[in-house]
Order: structure tokens, then C-alpha cells, then sequence
């Protein structure tokens, strides 16, 4: 089937398979490659994308669903301000880890800066309570999205 | 790990379009957010052909007071439950149980009707729609019917729909200035989790005396379940601490839950005794605010 959607701001067309999910289109057929596969039913948040503003699972998403809607990934939002700051916070705090669940992880943490621009470490974690990291832990992660905050408040 | 069946997705922009799919077209079946109906279709075989997606139907998705009912389409997401101050001020029990649900990425695409229509015995909307007395309503192309929301769940994620029919509405009455209602759930962890059980209570208090009580729990059957013996001993009294400590060991009897990979049957009903007395108290809390 044609489809027609937002990826990153711009409208794109494309062919789909009735019964394939947003993230098999973004990886195998658009080379949107920072969208990753991890448990594959939801539950690792490693394929976060925002649609329509919003972070959901691309996994679990099938793209025929996305008609006429917007996807936005970390290759268009890496210029944001947010995200800008957001990136140098995770690199200077030692968050990436080993980089599995970085993109999914900047992705909730994007929307809830978007939204909030002072959170609390409580309202960090749940933002991010959707996206599994199986390396260390969520300490530098919770810390360098706290730091990205403080710093969009000019309160550096 | 299977992939996903064979099936073609529809979009009907109209509620009657939805209908017309589903009364025609052969193993047809609605998808709304899709995060129960995907990893079930990866883990089982799902025998669908058709794939109705009500997504871009906009008289299935709103949050309104109407006539001494709240009134809920069936595609709001539980995203949008936990956004509304209505819900919040007027049902906390559905607001808190909205927003112990998943992650926010599940509670971006999860809706109501798709909680209450995938009928697990866990779901976590199902005790607090109980508590609240709402009604489901059913459409198809030639029948319009409101059913009690205890039976939309016809078994262990089996639904009491047929075929050609559409969960399209919940709704309740408004509940009165100085009623309180709460939900509590145990997990194995706070997010991204099933509920062990799951507990909503409703109470309205007038001149000291019980006048309403409601509880229901979950994940202790088949189904969600009132614990109609508990609030009979409830209702006409004066409320104390130690009478709910009490109504709540008679639920930890009432129960009957079974053993599975999740938890045993035992720490279910010791948790079904927790929950029932949490869920009280902070019901009969709020009755004065």
C-alpha cells in the first residue's frame, strides 16, 4: 500500500506492507537507523519515536497507522536546542553506556523537557520508566537529563 | 517469536463505516493503540484477516460531562484520562489507575476500549469502572445496547462482543460533591507491569453513615469482580478503621485466585486483604474533600 506521512518535518510517500510495524519501515526500507529493535512487544522503549509529538513504540505501531501523521526521530530532532543539550549532558555525564537505549531514552526525555522544563528526579524517572537500559544502571541518565535542564534554564 | 498474520488494514474515517467493515468483512477485527493486540498477534496465532483501525474515527475520542454522566469515547487513550481534570477531580480512582498503566509510550496509544475489550483478568481500568457502576456501549450496524461493564469480560481475555460489534462509549454517573474513590495495584515493579491485583473503591458518606460503598478487584479471577459481601457490610455504617480492616480480611476469603508463573494464589489473596483496606481507607479519605 502507498503511504503518506511526516518523517522528520518532511512529507514523505512510501510503499508498506499492511502488516509491517513503523519500525521495520524506518530501519529496513527508510535507513532510519537510530530507531532501535530491542524486545520487540513494547516493553524496552528502545524504538521510541514521537508521533504527533508524542513518544510511543514504533514496534508496536503498524505503519499503515501512521498515514497522514507525523514520526519524528532523533535524525531530525539531533538540532533542537533541547535535544542539542540534552546530547552534550548524556556525553559529559557518561549516560550512553553502550549506546543501546540512548536514542529511545533522548527521545522520552525530549518530550518531557518539551513539556516540563524543571522536573523533578521523580518526574525524570517516570519519563523515562518506558526505556530499559541493561547496562549500569539510570543514575548518569537521570543526572544528565536533570543537568540538560538546568542548563535550557540558563541556570548553569 | 512468529511474525505478524497476513491481514489488511482498513481506516474508516466514520463510526458507521467501522460497522459496515466489520459486519461484512470475514475474521475482521478492530485495532485502536494496538500495544495488547501486537505482542499478542508475535506470541500467538491470531486467526485475522482484516485489521479495522478506529483511530481516525473522531466521534469514538472525547472526555465530556453530559447530563449527570461522564461520558468516554472508546479510542481515548489512557494518556488522555490522566490529562483530564475531570477525571482527576471526579473519578481519582480511574485517573490513578490510568496512570499506573504501562509506560508513557504505551499510555500514548493504549485506549479505554481496548482495555476493557482485550478482557484480561488484570486489566487495570476494569475494578475502577466497576467501583464507578459504568456502562459499556455495544454498537453494531442494526443494534445499539448498553451493558453493566462487569460484563464486557466473558472469561480470561475473552470478551462477551460478537463479531460485527463495537465497544464505543463507557460512561458513569457523576459521582455526587463528597463522594471518594481510589485505586491501588501491586506489581513486580512500579512501571511497565502487570498487576498482581488490583483493588478500586468507591464510598459516599453522608451524616457520618456509609451510604454507598463499592469494591472490586482484579487478577483474583476470570474477571474483574465486585466484592458484593464486603460492601454489604459496609453500607449503613459508621465507618472506622477497624471495620474496614475487618470487610477487608472477609475480601482476602472472597477471592479465589489461582497460581501462575506471576504469583501464587496465596500471596494473591494476602494482597487482595492490602489493597482492599488501602483502597478504602483512601476512598473514605476523600469522601471529606
Amino acid at each position: 500500500m502507498m503511504l503518506r506521512f511526516k518523517l522528520n518535518g518532511e512529507w514523505i510517500e512510501c510503499e508498506a506492507e499492511h502488516n509491517e510495524t513503523l519500525l521495520d519501515l524506518l530501519r529496513e526500507k527508510l535507513g532510519v537507523k537510530s530507531v532501535k529493535r530491542g524486545c520487540n512487544v513494547g516493553e524496552c522503549g528502545a524504538c521510541t519515536v514521537l508521533l504527533d509529538g508524542r513518544p510511543v513504540n514504533s514496534c508496536l505501531l503498524l505503519a499503515p497507522l501512521v498515514e497522514g501523521r507525523s514520526v519524528e526521530t532523533l535524525e531530525g530532532l539531533r538540532d533542537k536546542p533541547i535535544m542539542r543539550e540534552l546530547i552534550e549532558a548524556f556525553v559529559e555525564d557518561g549516560a550512553i553506556q553502550c549506546g543501546f537505549c540512548t536514542p529511545g531514552m533522548l527521545i522520552s526525555a525530549y518530550s518531557l523537557l518539551s513539556r516540563n522544563p524543571k522536573p523533578s528526579e521523580g518526574e525524570v524517572r517516570r519519563a523515562i520508566a518506558g526505556n530499559l537500559c541493561r547496562c549500569t544502571g539510570y543514575v548518569n541518565i537521570v543526572k544528565a537529563i536533570l543537568d540538560a535542564a538546568e542548563r535550557l534554564r540558563g541556570e548553569d | 517469536m512468529r511474525p505478524l498474520p497476513r491481514f489488511r488494514v482498513h481506516r474508516p474515517e466514520s463510526l458507521e463505516k467501522a460497522l459496515e467493515l466489520l459486519a461484512t468483512l470475514e475474521k475482521a477485527k478492530p485495532i485502536a493503540g494496538g500495544t495488547d493486540l501486537i505482542p499478542l498477534m508475535r506470541e500467538v496465532e491470531v486467526d485475522v484477516k482484516h485489521l479495522i483501525d478506529l483511530s481516525h474515527i473522531g466521534e469514538l475520542n472525547f472526555i465530556r460531562e453530559e447530563e449527570g454522566y461522564i461520558r468516554i469515547g472508546a479510542t481515548t487513550t489512557l494518556s488522555d484520562l490522566v490529562a483530564s481534570e475531570l477525571i482527576a477531580s471526579k473519578a481519582p480512582a480511574l485517573w490513578e489507575a490510568a496512570a499506573s498503566m504501562g509506560s508513557p509510550q504505551i499510555r500514548n496509544r493504549g485506549t479505554i476500549g481496548g482495555n476493557l475489550c482485550n478482557a484480561s483478568p488484570a486489566a487495570d481500568l476494569g475494578p475502577p469502572l466497576l467501583a464507578l457502576e459504568a456502562e459499556a456501549e455495544i454498537r453494531s450496524l442494526d443494534e445499539r445496547r448498553w451493558i453493566p461493564i462487569g460484563e464486557v469480560f466473558a472469561g480470561p481475555k475473552v470478551n462477551s462482543l460478537a463479531e460485527d460489534e463495537l465497544l464505543t462509549e463507557v460512561r458513569f454517573k457523576t459521582p455526587p460533591q463528597g463522594a471518594g474513590s481510589a485505586f491501588e495495584k501491586i506489581g513486580r515493579r512500579r512501571a511497565v507491569t502487570l498487576a498482581l491485583v488490583n483493588a478500586a473503591a468507591y464510598i459516599e458518606v453522608e451524616d457520618e453513615t456509609c451510604r454507598v460503598a463499592r469494591l472490586a478487584l482484579g487478577a483474583v479471577a476470570d474477571r474483574p469482580l465486585r466484592m458484593g459481601e464486603a460492601e454489604e457490610r459496609l453500607m449503613g455504617k459508621e465507618l472506622s478503621e477497624e471495620l474496614i480492616e475487618e470487610v477487608s480480611a472477609l475480601c482476602g476469603r472472597l477471592v479465589r485466585p489461582i497460581d501462575d508463573v506471576r504469583a501464587s494464589a496465596w500471596y494473591r489473596r494476602e494482597m487482595s486483604r492490602v489493597l482492599s483496606r488501602r483502597a478504602l481507607l483512601k476512598a473514605w479519605r476523600r469522601c471529606a474533600t
